[in-house]
């Protein structure tokens, strides 16, 4: 997070993290394509020329709150091929809240599983408590065939410690439900470590209101997943 | 290991980082050309990065009296610190207008452009604010000059700056875009060097530390076989008195066990020379006296050695010298050491009536041919050498035992200890002689089908 008193300017900054091929781009495409363009700026895509990440895509959003502070989100992906794992820590550095793209189909449960831990490891790497980083998890590509079941991951969500999402990120299905949980549990964790009501006169819960209509989700988006 | 703030959200905060200036220029002078209406762009601090006007008629000549001149420079001053949030249009005295857009990039502003001055289409008359600037002021020239200035509808200005500021974002954003892309390139670069860095240090740490540990084994090894020998060498001695009958007559008995506590004896030390032959060989220690050798001759002596041996298991040992053979140089007592392991092994490993055959010819090997293979043609040079080989009719060994078998201690099958004999070091000192004498070992074997063991040593150097 990045603080700008003067310019009453906060950056936030959101990394999609995930195995390769599973949908982080077409995330943020999808919210491209779902949010006003005054709020979504230009996509930004770092690619090779067979369109896979190279380095990151960012996708910024300009949200401005109700007592004119400016917020800034920046919406990063890292490149998913395991040989840029150099990259992945670098583009990871600084980010205030992760969502974790898994992929749903059956034969993609080994290289989700693989790509937390690297998540994990890159954390630590860079000196955060993995256990500390604000993080929602999404099962994305439900519209495929031999995936793992609702009732599977609805069971394993229960168990686990993380709000987890169900999308079709290529239908824009799922997408923003996603990102309005990740930006709610990074606000909640940004506001219990930095005091920003206190600091900004920034109140949470009109913030994330607010939010939401600009991002253009009315109803409240915890999904029935969460605990 | 942290990076700048920008490229960690990857964040412009001034417009001249990423915008390629000549591109803003180009731009500018285009629109110019086409609309006639002047346009300059400024950073967020008031730098001029592009600029595309020409002087007007109306600027010259208020320029000319005095009254003019402080105006127009004080105007000129206004317009150039405005840094307005939305678009303003700010206006001359002359009735022109300058219109100012922030430019924006991802939720900053970054800089502003102003188009103008330009003359606002729907204004009919000469304002009055301009007749007042001088009391020289000619109503009908400034009315003149000014009818050169471009008229703009206020409808066309907007449209003219909308196009103008969508494309200079995109200008920004293909700027940004290639400065990120290369921002990251180098950081990446550094960051995957910094980890390479940090797991090579750490793999020389533990190779530093298995080399001294090394260094320790061969160090312990050669102390207890130094100390082992001592008092065996008293035991032999002992038990060969005993056994001349120094100590008085033994009886057949009392004879049998002291032929056993030497026979075992000799094993020992045996196997301790060997200990103490390879931790010199593993230190270097080993000093070589080369002298030249009469190969034939060496090898009739070791099969003559053994043949006693051979012929308590009904093998016979056959030597076969193969025309001329190259001068060579090499320590006679490590080449016969050589040679007897390998035959003695062979031995070992024949089957009842079986044959193993010594044999020795000239060869020409590649002196460097080693590596990858590249540019072989030219690097390698033939040199000549002598090939000793030793061959059995054994059980063979297979393919992927052939490279283990030259460690120490390493025996194909663990068993073949009990059923042979045999330190296990034999091989490794065989290799380590070898390559003390600059030469090379190899086996040839398949399972079933014998044994033969060849080695080279290189002729040597005219002196």
């Amino acid at each position: 997070m990045q603080l700008d008193f003067k310019a009453r300017e906060l950056t936030i900054k959101l990394v999609y993290y995930g195995p390769a091929l599973s949908g982080k781009t077409t995330n943020l495409q999808s919210i491209h394509q779902l949010v006003a363009g005054d709020v979504a700026g230009r996509l930004m895509t770092l690619e090779t020329k067979d369109d896979r990440t190279l380095f990151f895509d960012l996708l910024p959003l300009t949200l401005s709150s109700e007592k004119g502070l400016q917020v800034r989100v920046k919406l990063f992906t890292v490149p998913g091929q395991v040989i840029h794992n150099a990259t992945r820590r670098l583009v990871l550095q600084g980010a205030d809240g992760v969502a974790f793209i898994a992929d749903s189909q059956r034969s993609e449960t080994k290289s989700n599983a693989s790509s937390f831990v690297n998540l994990r490891q890159n954390l630590a790497e860079n000196g955060i408590d993995p256990a500390a980083m604000p993080l929602v998890i999404q099962f994305n590509k439900r519209d495929l065939p031999e995936i793992r079941t609702d009732a599977e991951i609805d069971a394993l969500a229960a168990r686990g410690k993380e709000p987890v999402f169900k999308a079709s990120a290529i239908r824009g299905v799922g997408v923003l439900e996603t990102l309005l949980g990740l930006m709610e549990n990074t606000w909640r964790h940004l506001e219990a470590t930095h005091q920003l009501e206190e600091k900004f006169g920034v109140r949470t819960e009109p913030l994330l209101a607010e939010m939401r209509t600009h991002l253009g989700v009315k109803t409240d988006p915890a999904p029935e997943a969460r605990r | 290991m942290s990076e700048a703030p920008d490229l960690m959200h990857a964040d412009v905060s001034r417009l001249e980082d990423i915008v390629d200036k000549s591109a803003l220029a180009e731009v500018c002078r285009s629109f110019f050309e086409l609309f006639s209406i002047p346009i300059r762009v400024f950073s967020r601090d008031g730098a001029l990065l592009a600029d595309a006007h020409e002087t007007r008629a109306i600027c010259t000549y208020v320029n000319t009296l005095s009254g003019g001149r402080l105006a127009c420079s004080a105007l000129v001053g206004e317009v150039k610190n405005l840094d307005p949030e939305g678009t303003v249009e700010h206006p001359c005295f002359t009735g022109a207008i300058y219109r100012v857009v922030p430019i924006q990039y991802q939720g900053r502003r970054l800089g502003r452009f102003v188009v103008g001055p330009y003359f606002p289409a729907e204004l009919r008359r000469v304002p009055g604010s301009l007749l007042v600037i001088d009391d020289g002021i000619d109503g009908e020239k400034a009315r003149r000059a000014l009818g050169e200035m471009p008229r703009v509808r206020e409808e066309t200005a907007k449209r003219l700056s909308d196009h103008l500021t969508r494309i200079l974002d995109l200008i920004i954003f293909s700027g940004h875009r290639s400065f990120l892309t290369s921002e990251m390139h180098v950081a990446s670069v550094r960051e995957s060097f910094r980890a390479l860095a940090e797991k090579n240090a750490a793999l020389q740490e533990a190779y530093d530390k298995l080399r001294e540990l090394d260094r320790l084994k061969s160090n312990f090894l050669a102390t207890v076989s130094h100390e082992l020998r001592t008092p065996l060498t008293s035991i032999i001695g002992y038990s060969d008195m005993l056994a001349t009958g120094i100590a008085g007559e033994l009886n057949e008995e009392q004879a049998e066990f002291v032929d056993t506590i030497r026979g075992k004896g000799d094993h020992l030390l045996a196997l301790i020379s060997s200990l103490l032959d390879l931790g010199k060989l593993e230190q270097g220690k080993l000093s070589l006296s080369l002298v030249h050798i009469d190969v034939p001759a060496l090898i009739e002596e070791v099969a003559k050695t053994l043949a006693p041996a051979a012929a308590k298991r009904e093998v016979q040992i056959r030597t076969s010298v193969d025309g001329s053979l190259p001068i060579v140089k090499a320590d006679p007592v490590r080449l016969r050491q050589v040679l007897f392991n390998l035959t003695e092994n062979a031995v070992k490993f024949s089957p009842r009536l079986g044959t193993v055959t010594l044999s020795v010819r000239g060869t020409e090997v590649d002196a460097d041919g080693e590596g990858d293979g590249m540019g072989l043609v030219l690097l390698a040079a033939p040199k000549n050498a002598l090939e000793l080989s030793v061959s059995d009719q054994g059980p063979g060994i297979a393919a992927e035992e052939h490279a283990k078998i030259f460690d120490a201690f390493y025996q194909v099958d663990g068993s073949s200890t009990r059923e042979h004999g045999g330190t296990g070091l034999g091989l490794s000192i065989v290799k380590r002689l070898v390559d003390a004498h600059g030469g090379s070992v190899w086996v040839e074997s398949e399972v079933g089908k014998g044994t033969t063991f060849r080695f080279t040593i290189l002729e040597a150097d005219e002196d």
